[in-house]
């Protein structure tokens, strides 16, 4: 039926796999070595201060950023390999594999909510009817019943965020990332996306977020990253992270965290 | 001569100044767009030469551009000036004012945040799906009251053909008001070109109300 139902247990069959990515801006390197694997069904939580490379490699990931070199890997085929991209055919087709979400939103201000969510399964072919009824279904999940004939610019930041939830699920995505899905939101709004997203969790939707809410990514995350500088500095159980790091860097930067 | 005789003769010439106002609207709108998105080439030397182009035609007076394209093939290739002067009349407002168009959906083109771009490259759009479902119906909203301004003036700027004598309104009102030593003849093209606008005013008020659905 849909993806957040349909999808497999939790398991240790890799849906993503990163090797050895490097990412430079004007030679100033953003990612550098970047490795780590996501299973099926896990949930991996990026945290770090600003500028650690967290959102460029949801980026690189989503191939929204070109990375200088390393290994991408979707479903163990190679959508990059050493640095090369596969071929544009190719890589639309690993595109039907994950779906993002952003920090603003980045909603289309001119489609109804419905048309936002519809259109995208709509143009690769599924059926009119097919995607409305599932929108509708999303739309209720999301708990927004009822907004199909609103606007963007009618909803509140929180609602637009969950529409945008909505519109990437629609396609029925493998993995779904998050760049920072709730920083654009006051504390009220966030804990209403923050709540949509622990229930993908508890469904088993395969995510990868990039936050800055900790108390999030130690409750909901099966696996967690922590970046600085470029470089992954500590991975692990969000118990490891959260309750024993090793890392000198890690303990500092989660200090500013504890309550 | 009566006004009214002089008002019915100058409304002879309506048709024409019509002519040249739809037919280089026609022609300008969809050319802009073409000329804007080669102006946003990535080849340098597409995108510069279509900038010297725009700055010419920007720099350059409207008269001169008419008389350079009405008698220029005289002059060039001793070629004979065409009867119908409607045929380099409008190819001359068109090149122009699609050079005017052309900077205005540039500047819509790119006020549409990257994002929308990004959105749509994931979501599986084509780059011609983006630029058809996304960028461009944002764009036309935005550049409105732009194209509005540029519209109102086309209306008033049909008068330069009087410099290659295509018999509009104005130019005839120009020959009256020299043979019958008159000024009236001025103020009644200014009552006409006022009207015109008045109507386009209203026309293109209409068009923006209707793609206020969304802000």
């Amino acid at each position: 039926m849909s993806a957040i139902t349909e999808n497999k247990a939790p398991g240790s069959v890799p849906i993503l796999e990163i090797r050895g990515l490097r990412k430079a801006f004007d030679r100033v390197p953003v990612l550098r070595d970047i490795s780590f694997t996501v299973n099926t069904g896990n949930v991996v939580t990026i945290i770090g201060p600003s500028g650690s490379g967290k959102s460029t490699l949801l980026r690189c990931a989503s191939f929204l950023e070109n990375a200088n070199d390393g290994d991408i890997l979707y479903d163990g085929q190679y959508a990059m390999k050493g640095g090369v991209y596969a071929p544009k055919k190719e890589l639309n087709r690993f595109r039907t594999l994950f779906g993002m979400v952003f920090q603003n939103f980045n909603l289309f201000p001119h489609y109804s909510v419905l048309k936002n969510i519809c259109e995208p399964p709509t143009l690769r072919g599924c059926d009119r009817e097919e995607a409305r009824e599932r929108a509708s279904e999303l739309l209720k999940k999301m708990g927004l019943e009822g907004k199909e004939n609103a606007y963007p610019c009618q909803l509140s930041g929180g609602q637009q965020q969950r529409v945008a939830i909505a519109r990437a699920l629609a396609l029925n995505p493998e993995i779904l990332y998050f760049d920072e899905p709730t920083s654009a939101l006051d504390p009220e709004l966030t804990g209403e996306v923050l709540k949509v997203i622990r229930q993908l969790a508890e469904d088993h939707m395969t995510m990868v977020v990039v936050t800055h809410e900790m108390s999030f990514a130690h409750a909901v995350s099966h696996q967690v990253i922590f970046m600085d500088g470029g470089y992954i500095m500590e991975e692990g159980s969000p118990e490891q992270i959260f309750e024993n790091p090793q890392q000198e860097r890690t303990k500092r930067f989660l200090s500013n965290y504890k309550k | 001569m009566s006004l009214l005789t002089m008002i019915l003769k100058m409304s002879e010439g309506l048709g024409k100044t019509c002519a040249i106002f739809f037919l280089t609207l026609w022609f300008s709108l969809p050319l802009g767009m073409i000329v804007a998105l080669l102006r946003m080439s990535k080849n340098k030397i597409i995108s510069s030469v279509i900038r010297f182009f725009i700055t010419v035609l920007r720099g350059t007076p409207l008269m001169l551009q008419l008389l350079a394209v009405t008698y220029g093939p005289y002059y060039l290739f001793h070629a004979n000036v065409s009867r119908n002067k409607l045929i380099p009349v409008v190819i001359a407002f068109s090149i122009n004012y699609a050079a005017y168009f052309a900077e205005i959906y540039r500047g819509g083109i790119e006020s549409i945040p990257k994002g929308q771009y990004e959105a749509a490259t994931v979501l599986g759009y084509s780059r011609f799906q983006t630029f058809m479902r996304i960028v461009l119906p944002q764009v036309i909203k935005r550049i409105m009251p732009s194209v509005t301004n540029e519209v109102v003036t086309l209306v008033k700027d049909t008068s330069m053909a009087f410099t290659v004598s295509y018999q509009e309104m104005f130019t005839i009102g120009k020959q009256i008001a020299n043979s019958q030593t008159s000024f009236t003849p001025f103020i009644v093209a200014g009552v006409f070109y006022y009207l015109f606008n008045f109507i386009v005013d209203r026309v293109m008020g209409r068009i923006e109300k209707r793609l206020n659905y969304y802000s």
